[in-house]
């Protein structure tokens, strides 16, 4: 469908480049200015070159997402905040601003986000810090994640993982040649890792540590980077978490690590609380059976499974709708990360392939992370499930960075035109 | 460059890939297990944690006395109950500890240690507590859910019954009580348990996780269905009077281990009464009734303590009319004697000869008449009437072992009567092969032990005609709406006897009881049939003291005998001992209140009538002439006091009864009536001495016992001597024979 007829024509433009010792993204804007925004007014007409199957893959994902987070989450809102609908009017306005976000995007040539790849990290980076010195709701002990805003929260980490797509699609995209090398490959990733890492280990965030480490691992294996270093990194990561777990540096994440994979077995009062969770997930799941208790019938709502609308809200999708509609769910992401990845790595350009694939790589990893959390393959860390899971920040970036995938099929349709 | 990009598109691919199946794959499978295969066990955890399974005490059914009156009945009570899994801290944990315990009157710690186990929703903090303390959790349940929505259930009442027994020690040992869960424990309470429990209901409600009920339609009830209620063959009157006299009896002769009267009705087997004493307040059956004893357990310590309060309690638990045996003595006579009759091995023609002693088999022992002097040569009948060991020693050997035994058996001492209560014993007698010497004291009631519904079931075979019914205690068993469920018929076992036989030895028996040694037990105008019986006990209890047990089984009327009566004392520690002394007056006591309540016809002989009495008319506001016209007419003689014409107050009230041509004293005016006279002693006159004297100190006197018969004595009066009373006022007066009846060995 998507064919890169002019690759030719990059080719010799980055030769040119490359001649002239420029660091010259490859394939980037082999057009004249002026060529280029008599094209790019050409997007001003809505829906021209858009992948329609991905927009409807999304559109039904989202409509699912918020009818099952609806039901998910009435008996918690009308008990915690006596309004069945506090949360469902929250996430569709959400929804709406998002898909403004998305749609805006869309036109948005992705092209431009060259130079914003190192300002996003670094902005995220800044947040990040400002959270770390900001009140959590009056507990000292909660983690620093929330940056509130005029009611609503962003999640630092949110950014954080745009950004670092963002940063490795484009850093990929203009050193394609050396990512081979330790200098390029190698070391500017542990860099960014080392002080991704460090901040959300202060805040603390562990999975959103594990979540940062797998996207830059994506990256880094789509920009080519060799195997060998995947092995050694492996090593490494294994070496580093044995050696705080040893020091006991670990607590708040061993904390959460505790009673997992036992969260059936009552061991003591104290774990019994602990995996409160994870256990009602599971009594959730298995009550769901084949064709699940139907839509709004759950029990495990009513007060069992704590906050049903965050992170464990598939368990409440799989308890009414069965094993049946968990798996069209499924189905339904599968085909948006295989569209997505599909619509991308045919991109007429570098930059577009590393940073739409990342991206769909992206959406891809948490929906696995959240669904072996909450089947307890994994321990319970807090990875929200994409457009079901409700929270603004999560929701509006999402949909922004599909935003940023439409474009890059606009791009890509249009210049197959 | 096309590498690169060649490279991307692979990598890309490879990486989808990896995501979908490795992922995904992984995940479907995951989901697959916990929903499919492990599904059914998570789907009954969680059903499990969000349906409450509430029990529904279902109501134990009432006993009812064969009138109606409640012997037994239950009340709703409650269950405290701690869902401690609702508690989020500590805190609150220990707020609700303490303010429980201070409502329910426990042990704030203990309180608090039922309120750690944090994931149980089912504490029982403590039982039966009744409506006050109810009201009270109720109105602390309240202010908790105002405080903390979360712990609106963790407390929870679950409702309960309790046995009450309105009549405490009534009919303990037939009633019995019920155990912590309402479960019978002895007596009719355990026999019929399975009719009292009921079936319990249940409510099943799903709950969300903070206990309060959601909003789908899951309700299951069951409904409780009450337990079936109990009417008892036992009349409360009748039942009363045996436990009255019993407990006057126990203590006139000092009885030591105590005593049972049973009333049965000779036809049906119906158990009309049984008492045992010493008793134990139903309500309380842990609390050691006896207070001597108990005060004695409480100086124990430890385990001894622990050991002597279990064989206190089992032993005031025990019902001694059915569980225990006794040397029947001298009553088992009348079984030797219808099995002679019976088997023609000796006939009312027949002589016995008494020296005082008689040597059953050649080389043995003499084994000695009360008589000692002998009773020289008497009839059948009158060998009963005097109750002569030797001569029933006779019978023994003209009925023959085997005879003998097959009696033993078919009068059903051998076998449990079969009588509806738990814990039945049976009769024993010696082992075979029997020595001459078995037979011979056991043809006069020594060396046989029976157990006492034995006893009165077998003389009531010889009363009915000869049929050996079945006694039985529950005439009917109603649902909780008071429909009969069920009723029980009189079972005839067989016949032991012929009509014939049982005929003459009623004839037999009421010469005795007029005549004979039983005379103690007669009662004027009802013709009582009886037989005294007083017998060693083997292994006394006491040091240095021979331990008897007295009693006194009969029937009446002897024309047509309708109940019989057994009383038996064990051990009685005064002067007096015998059957005839002990048991006799106790049996006629009882029998002269019974049997005018259960309507039995009076037949009184010439002599009789004179000391019969009658109940006075009320003649209150009638003129004076009036009022002694009346009283004469009632067969009494007035007695004028004061000067006023109308009568204004009467001694004896109306109603009371007095002898015929007693007197009846009028009061004119208010003030004559505090005109006293004092009670003269009256033991140990005569008949006529006792009527002389009445009349000096101007009181009504009401004869006891046989008083027709010839020198006979008072030996106690109703009112103490020296009490200042309203003249004309009754006194009771005892007259009784000392005449001993006979002992053995």
């Amino acid at each position: 469908m998507v064919t890169n007829y002019d690759l030719d024509n990059f080719a010799d433009t980055n030769k040119k480049a490359d001649a002239k010792g420029e660091k010259k993204p490859l394939m980037s804007v082999p057009l004249s200015r002026k060529n280029r925004t008599k094209k790019q007014f050409r997007f001003w007409s809505i829906g021209e070159g858009l992948d329609f199957v991905f927009l409807l893959a999304i559109a039904g994902i989202l409509i699912i997402g918020l009818i099952m987070m609806f039901s998910a989450s009435y008996p918690y809102a009308y008990h915690r905040y006596g309004n069945s609908y506090y949360f469902i009017t929250r996430q569709i306005l959400f929804a709406g601003i998002g898909l403004a976000a998305m749609f805006g995007v869309s036109y948005f040539d992705y092209h431009h986000l060259h130079f914003w790849a190192p300002i996003a990290l670094g902005t995220a980076w800044l947040l990040m810090l400002i959270v770390l010195f900001l009140p959590q709701g009056g507990d000292p002990d909660a983690p620093k994640r929330w940056l509130k805003i005029g009611g609503f929260g962003i999640q630092a980490s949110e950014v954080c993982k745009f950004a670092l797509i963002l940063f490795f699609a484009n850093w990929g995209s203009i050193y394609y040649k050396k990512m081979h090398t330790i200098k390029y490959g190698v070391m500017p990733a542990l860099g960014v890792l080392l002080v991704t890492g460090i901040l959300l280990y202060a805040e603390p965030h562990y999975s959103g540590i594990v979540i940062c480490l797998l996207i830059v691992a994506v990256m880094l294996f789509l920009s080519g980077l060799p195997i060998k270093y995947f092995i050694a990194a492996g090593v490494l990561v294994s070496v580093i978490v044995s050696l705080m777990a040893v020091t006991g540096k670990l607590t708040y994440a061993m904390s959460r690590l505790d009673g997992w994979g036992q969260a059936l077995e009552y061991t003591t009062n104290e774990m019994w609380q602990t995996t409160w969770q994870t256990r009602n997930s599971l009594y959730a799941i298995g009550s769901g059976g084949l064709w699940g208790l139907g839509f709004g019938q759950s029990r495990q709502k009513y007060l069992y499974l704590p906050e049903p609308q965050n992170d464990f809200v598939f368990a409440i999708v799989c308890e009414e709708l069965g094993l049946i509609g968990a798996l069209i769910i499924l189905a339904l992401f599968a085909f948006l990360v295989y569209r997505g990845i599909h619509i991308c790595k045919g991109a007429k350009d570098m930059f577009g392939r590393l940073l739409g694939v990342g991206l769909m790589a992206q959406i891809g990893l948490q929906v696995v992370l959240n669904i072996l959390v909450i089947t307890d393959w994994l321990p319970n860390t807090g990875i929200s499930l994409p457009f079901f899971s409700y929270g603004g920040s999560s929701l509006i970036m999402l949909l922004a960075q599909m935003g940023i995938v439409l474009n890059i099929s606009r791009t890509a349709n249009i210049q197959k035109e | 460059m096309e590498n690169v990009l060649a490279r991307i598109r692979q990598r890309s691919t490879f990486l989808l890939c990896l995501i979908l199946i490795l992922g995904f794959g992984s995940i479907v499978c995951r989901l697959f297990y916990l929903q499919l295969i492990q599904g059914e066990e998570l789907s009954d955890r969680a059903v499990d944690q969000q349906l409450s399974d509430t029990s529904v005490s279902a109501k134990r059914g009432s006993i009812y006395d064969r009138n109606g009156n409640t012997l037994a009945s239950s009340a709703s009570v409650w269950k405290v109950i701690l869902a401690p899994a609702y508690f989020e801290n500590d805190k609150q944990r220990r707020y609700v500890s303490k303010e429980l315990a201070e409502i329910l009157g426990l042990r704030e710690d203990d309180v608090y240690e039922l309120a750690s186990n944090s994931n149980s929703y089912y504490q029982t903090v403590k039982r039966r507590i009744e409506s006050d303390e109810r009201d009270k959790i109720l109105a602390f349940v309240d202010k908790l859910s105002d405080q903390y929505e979360r712990l609106t259930n963790v407390i929870v009442l679950e409702e309960d019954f309790k046995r009450y027994y309105p009549y405490n020690d009534f009919a303990a040992a037939v009633i019995g009580f019920t155990g912590s869960d309402g479960q019978g424990l002895s007596g009719l309470e355990y026999e019929y348990d399975s009719y009292l429990t009921g079936t319990p209901g249940r409510i099943i409600t799903e709950n969300n996780g903070w206990g309060t009920t959601m909003p789908f339609e899951y309700r299951q009830k069951e409904d409780a269905h009450d337990g079936n209620s109990l009417v008892l063959t036992i009349d409360e009157t009748v039942q009363h009077f045996l436990e009255k006299y019993l407990k006057q009896g126990i203590i006139d002769y000092k009885v030591v281990e105590g005593a049972v009267a049973v009333c049965v009705n000779v036809k049906t087997g119906e158990v009309l009464g049984m008492a045992v004493e010493n008793s134990f307040d139903l309500n309380d059956p842990y609390e050691i009734a006896d207070e001597s004893a108990a005060k004695e357990v409480e100086k124990l310590t430890g385990k001894e303590k622990e050991e002597r309060t279990n064989e206190l309690l089992s032993k005031q638990w025990r019902n001694k009319a059915i569980s225990d045996t006794y040397y029947p003595g001298s009553v088992f006579k009348v079984i030797t004697a219808s099995a002679v009759l019976e088997e023609n091995a000796g006939s009312l023609s027949s002589t016995y000869n008494c020296t005082g002693s008689y040597i059953p088999y050649e080389g043995e022992q003499p084994i000695g008449c009360h008589n000692t002097a002998g009773h020289g040569t008497q009839t059948f009948a009158e060998a009963l009437c005097n109750s002569c060991n030797p001569a029933f020693m006779q019978m023994g050997q003209s009925l023959g072992m085997q005879k003998y035994w097959e009696y033993f058996q078919s009068f059903g001492f051998n076998s449990q009567t079969g009588i509806d209560l738990p814990g039945e014993g049976t009769g024993l007698f010696f082992a075979e092969p029997w020595g001459p010497v078995d037979l011979a004291i056991g043809s006069f009631g020594q060396g046989v032990s029976v157990t006492p519904i034995e006893m009165v079931t077998a003389v009531s075979a010889v009363a009915n005609g000869g049929d050996l019914v079945k006694p039985y205690l529950v005439k009917q068993i109603l649902d909780d709406k008071g429909n009969v469920v069920k009723t029980y018929e009189p079972t005839v076992k067989r016949q032991v006897i012929s009509k014939d036989t049982a005929d003459k030895m009623a004839q037999i028996m009421e010469k005795n009881a007029t005549e004979g040694t039983a005379k103690n037990g007669y009662v004027a105008g009802y013709r009582i049939a009886g037989k005294t019986g007083t017998s060693e006990k083997i292994g006394n209890s006491r040091k240095n003291a021979k331990d008897y047990i007295a009693s006194y089984c009969g029937f009446a009327p002897a024309d047509d005998p309708q109940i019989a009566l057994l009383v038996y004392f064990d051990t009685p520690t005064g002067e007096a001992y015998y059957g005839s002394q002990v048991a006799a007056p106790v049996f006629a006591g009882i029998m002269g209140e019974i049997c005018p309540y259960l309507g039995i016809e009076t037949q009184y002989t010439e002599e009789e009538l004179e000391y019969v009495d009658t109940v006075a008319g009320n003649y209150l506001s009638m003129t004076l002439e009036e009022a002694g016209q009346k009283a004469m007419q009632d067969g009494f003689e007035p007695f004028v006091c004061g000067e006023g014409s109308t009568v204004v107050a009467q001694v004896p009230q109306a109603g009371s009864k007095i002898p015929r041509g007693g007197r009846v004293v009028l009061f004119t005016t208010q003030n004559s009536t505090s005109e006293t006279t004092t009670v003269p002693d009256m033991v140990g006159m005569s008949v006529e001495q006792v009527n002389e004297t009445a009349a000096e100190f101007s009181i009504n006197v009401s004869f006891s016992g046989s008083v027709e018969q010839e020198g006979i004595l008072s030996y106690a009066q109703s009112i103490d001597p020296n009490q200042r009373v309203s003249p004309g006022t009754v006194v009771t007066v005892y007259f009784g024979n000392n005449d001993i009846d006979d002992t053995v060995m």
